[in-house]
């Protein structure tokens, strides 16, 4: 049985969604759509984002300063919200993108020592 | 940040599901396939909204959010219900307002300590000899210096005593009411001044020079606060002091003076009299406790000092006067009349309170039963229980609120006059100031009242079969219910009933004092005070006194429309204190019954056309003249009471009548008999009650000073003042001239108490009164609100809404009569039980007790008259088909 698109899917480890947002702003201001879009071609189809985890966790940054919204128009010509990183929100991806590669490291001590031996 | 609103997160929500949609069209699939699957990966569109929401919102913020709706929402269902919000709004606001304004004043008086430092540590020391009964006897120096070698609790001792001065040379001369202290008093006190200094001991002794500081209200109110005051000399009658400070404002005890001065000030303070006579008291005593001392080791100590004292000196105590020494903390020495007084307001208060809240709640009740269509629905249609007691929260939220501030403002006022009825009993009333007190009770019992009020009407239950309430839109009320509201507002019209025959009594009382006939020509005569004045610098021939007064009074007799003037020693009823105990006197020719004792009289000492011109009548014999005085023959005059109760057949005229228990100042018994040459009519100088009392007039001796002045004129009394005064004041220019008033306004300043009384217990009734009528109203309502099928039916078969209507009010009738019988009867019973305790007990008369019963009466029926409306208008159709 071929493995569908869906099967290969991943779940998001707790807590990473907020700096998937955050790293995907970096290249400029994104609609909602547009950061699920992002997330998923950037992941190689492997990262799929629920927009009901995906809207409360970019209202939540903004909540907490690390974004910015503003509205526009988007390419169907709807109203659409863009959201921005601010300068607080530079600063804690790269936090984020940090305590990551340390977790990444870590993990992989563990899970593969010979490697880290080398 | 700005929270955003609840449009946005759904005009996002349609921004995202457009992209979504434009996407897969643009990828070849058809449009309606698109919105199907865009939708479905989506979820669930609410739900996320409510996310987006609750990421900005508290669960908290929600909730006020709907109430704040709910409350907007029931602001205007009760706008349609005006009545009701009026009657409820009003309520509360007397329950709200009452307990505020008394609970602000119990605060200020027996819970905020005093602005002396230290409070706590200090005391009042008091003598008291019950055997005759005086509470406080205040302390002679030969006392409080036994006291002082034995005591080692105190560590301190103030001494405070008073006395008046002729404050000369600032303005008009003036009295001045003084009070002398020893030179750690201040600091015994622990008192500060606002300007300059006090007193220290260092201003002690005979050498040291006069001082004097200001009490801040005597600063304030004479001197304009003027800050120059200070190292001013004054002249103190023959004396003079320099100003050293202002004292910063207190609780004035045991009384109120307008400065006080170190010992050398009063020439008095420095006699031998004041300094030996172990009987010559007039010093109150206060004390600062010693470190390791406590109140009952002080109270312990000196009493047995004390005791040791009374030993040593047996002649100076009477063992059946039977002196004590007590020791109480200050505050409590200064509160301690007040607090069951107003521990008893504060429990009536509360009680009102309740009572008010009640009545409220059956209101409420009423218009729940009304609305049990209404909530049902909403319960149908799936709103909470939590939702539905939110609504009833929101109104009367809205209800209390209301009630609170209109509360506050009927407060204000109140706070007043509970607080000068409450100076009655302790001084402290007098500095009690509408606070924020006043805000945190009402605030916290509207609070109360409402969530109270909240949960009173009952819920649809989710498990009663939801179509009953729908179809019959009412509540079936048991009998029971019905007959246990209808005793509570019984109940309620008998107490308020009570309260208004006690109130009418009052008033009545008071009616009858102010109109009754005090035997004084009061609207014509004109009393002064002239406090003595030792000496007169600036005359230029010094005369004796007596000759000073004689001419003064000749000439003031010279004024136009001036019909008479004499001297006394006391004006009616104001100088009550003044006046001495009643002497025991015998007359020749009669002979006490076997065991009597010998008749007690009152004894005035009156000048010579004292009776003509205060108007008393003489009603046999002659009045005093001119030749009535020492060397002469010695006269008394008798009032007619005497004369009656003595001699029935009317010859009491030249009999001999001597004093029998009056000791002079040298201690013989004071035996020369003087011949009864008068009868005058009776009057009641002393107390407001004009009970006639039996007495014996002497001559004024011309060897004293009266100090109190009486003119009788035709014209306008008070515009005898300023030339009476200048008569004075050209006779002997230190003169103060003190408190003119007729007789008439005398006798209204000393029943300002009787007024106060009448006032306050007026004021609680009027309180009680409307309340208990709000309770009729409410019982009635409820009970039209749950027979409205009833009402329906009996329309239905041929009733008129006029017997409907006299039906309803007939209800009420019957509450408000059971009601004033039950007060009747348990308030002649409650005074008889208080008479077997107090001894006697006034009773209200006819006419207070009709008034009130009428007024309640009337009131009640006002009252059911809304409901009794309500049950005469039921919709028949309406009514029937509900069933």
């Amino acid at each position: 049985m071929a493995r569908t698109a869906d099967d290969r899917r991943l779940d998001l480890l707790q807590g990473t969604l907020d700096m998937l947002i955050l790293r995907t702003l970096q290249w400029g201001p994104q609609h909602g759509h547009g950061i699920g879009q992002a997330i998923r071609q950037q992941s190689d189809e492997l990262l799929k984002v629920e927009t009901g985890s995906l809207y409360p966790a970019m209202h939540r940054l903004e909540k907490q300063g690390w974004l910015k919204s503003e509205w526009g128009v988007s390419e169907a010509n709807q109203r659409a919200k863009y959201y921005r990183l601010t300068a607080a929100g530079k600063a804690q991806l790269s936090r984020e993108q940090d305590r990551w590669s340390q977790l990444v490291y870590a993990i992989g001590r563990i899970m593969n020592p010979a490697s880290a031996k080398e | 940040m700005p929270r955003p609103h609840d449009r946005d997160f759904d005009d996002e929500i349609r921004g995202h599901l457009a992209l979504a949609i434009k996407q897969r069209i643009e990828q070849g699939e058809d449009p309606e396939t698109a919105r199907r699957a865009v939708l479905r990966e989506f979820g669930y569109i609410p739900a996320i909204r409510d996310s987006l929401h609750r990421v900005w919102y508290s669960r908290w913020f929600d909730a006020a959010a709907a109430l704040v709706r709910e409350m907007r929402t029931g602001l205007r269902s009760l706008v349609r219900a005006k009545g009701l919000a009026i009657t409820v709004v009003v309520t509360l606001a007397l329950g709200i307002g009452a307990n505020a304004a008394i609970f602000s004043v119990v605060r200020g008086v027996l819970l905020r300590p005093l602005v002396n430092r230290g409070e706590d540590r200090l005391v009042y020391i008091r003598q008291s000899a019950s055997g005759v009964g005086t509470e406080n006897l205040t302390f002679s120096v030969p006392e409080i210096n036994d006291l002082k070698s034995a005591a080692t609790t105190i560590a301190a001792w103030g001494d405070f005593s008073t006395i008046e001065f002729t404050l000369l040379g600032i303005g008009e001369p003036r009295l001045l009411h003084a009070g002398v202290v020893n030179g750690s008093y201040f600091d015994v006190m622990g008192l500060r001044p606002v300007l300059g200094r006090l007193l220290n001991p260092s201003d002690d002794g005979p050498g040291a020079e006069g001082a004097v500081v200001l009490t801040h209200r005597f600063w304030t109110g004479f001197f304009n606060s003027d800050p120059s005051v200070i190292g001013r000399p004054i002249t103190l009658g023959p004396r003079t002091a320099t100003i050293v400070g202002v004292l910063e404002p207190s609780v004035p005890y045991p009384v109120d003076t307008e400065i006080i001065g170190n010992m050398v000030t009063s020439p008095h303070h420095l006699g031998a009299t004041m300094n030996t006579e172990r009987g010559h008291r007039m010093t109150d005593l206060f004390g600062r406790l010693a470190p390791e001392a406590s109140v009952e080791s002080a109270r312990a100590e000196l009493s047995a000092a004390h005791a040791a004292m009374v030993r040593a000196h047996s002649e100076a105590y009477s063992a059946r006067a039977n002196f004590q020494l007590t020791v109480t903390p200050l505050r409590e020495q200064i509160t301690a009349p007040a607090r069951t007084i107003l521990l008893l307001l504060l429990a009536a208060a509360a009680v009102v309170f309740v009572i008010a809240c009640s009545n409220v709640a059956n209101l409420i009740l009423a218009r729940s039963v009304r609305r049990e269509g209404e909530l049902a629905v909403r319960a149908a249609l799936g709103a909470s229980r939590g939702a539905l007691r939110r609504t009833l929260l929101a109104e009367s939220l809205v209800l209390c609120g209301a009630g609170a501030i209109l509360g506050m403002l009927l407060a204000q006022p109140l706070v007043s006059v509970v607080a000068q009825f409450a100076a009655r009993f302790s001084v402290r009333a007098l500095e009690v100031t509408v606070d924020d007190t006043l805000l945190w009770v009402g605030a916290g019992l509207a609070i109360a009242a409402a969530v109270l009020l909240a949960y009173v009407p009952r819920l649809p239950s989710s498990s009663a079969p939801a179509g009953l309430g729908l179809a019959s839109g009412s509540l079936r009320i048991t009998p029971g219910t019905n007959r246990r509201l209808r005793a509570f507002a019984t109940t309620q019209i008998a107490f308020s009933f009570v309260l208004l025959a006690g109130a009418g009594m009052l008033v009545a009382a008071l009616i009858a004092l102010q109109a009754a006939n005090t035997g004084f020509l009061t609207r014509q005569v004109l009393a002064f005070e002239l406090p003595p004045v030792s000496f007169a610098p600036s005359s230029p021939t010094p005369r004796p006194a007596p000759d000073l007064y004689r001419e003064m009074m000749q000439r003031v007799g010279q004024l136009p429309h001036v019909e008479g003037v004499v001297g006394g020693f006391f004006v009616p009823w104001r100088d009550t204190g003044r006046l001495g105990r009643p002497v025991q006197f015998m007359v020749e020719g009669y002979t006490p019954a076997d065991g009597e004792e010998n008749p007690y009289a009152r004894e005035r000492s009156v000048g010579p056309g004292f009776f003509a011109t205060l108007g008393i009548p003489v009603v046999a014999g002659r009045e005093f003249s001119e030749a009535d005085r020492i060397g002469n023959e010695r006269v008394v005059i008798v009032s007619q009471s005497v004369a009656q109760r003595l001699f029935p057949n009317g010859d009491a005229l030249n009999r001999k009548l001597w004093t029998t228990n009056r000791l002079s100042y040298s201690g013989r018994v004071n035996s020369d008999h003087s011949r009864i040459v008068g009868v005058v009519a009776d009057v009641d100088d002393e107390s407001v009650d004009g009970v006639p009392a039996m007495t014996v007039y002497n001559p004024w001796k011309s060897k004293g000073v009266p100090m109190r002045l009486f003119v009788r004129t035709s014209g306008d009394p008070y515009a005898l003042v300023p030339p009476v005064t200048r008569i004075v004041r050209d006779l002997s220019p230190n003169q103060a001239v003190e408190r003119p008033a007729t007789l008439e306004d005398v006798r209204a300043e000393v029943l300002a108490p009787e007024r106060l009384n009448a006032l306050v217990l007026s004021g609680f009734a009027g309180i009680a009164l409307l309340i208990a009528v709000v309770g009729v109203s409410g019982v009635l309502a409820f009970s039209v609100s749950t027979r409205t099928r009833e009402f329906g039916v009996r329309l239905a078969v041929g009733s008129s809404p006029r017997r409907l209507l006299m039906r309803v009010l007939s209800e009420g009738a019957s509450i408000v009569a059971v009601g004033i019988a039950a007060g009747a009867a348990a308030g002649y019973l409650f005074a008889g039980v208080a008479a077997s305790y107090l001894g006697s007990v006034r009773l209200p008369g006819v006419l207070p007790v009709l008034a009130a019963a009428t007024v309640l009466a009337s009131a009640a029926l006002v009252a059911s008259l809304m409901p009794a409306n309500r049950a005469a208008h039921v919709d028949v159709l309406q009514a029937l088909r509900s069933e």
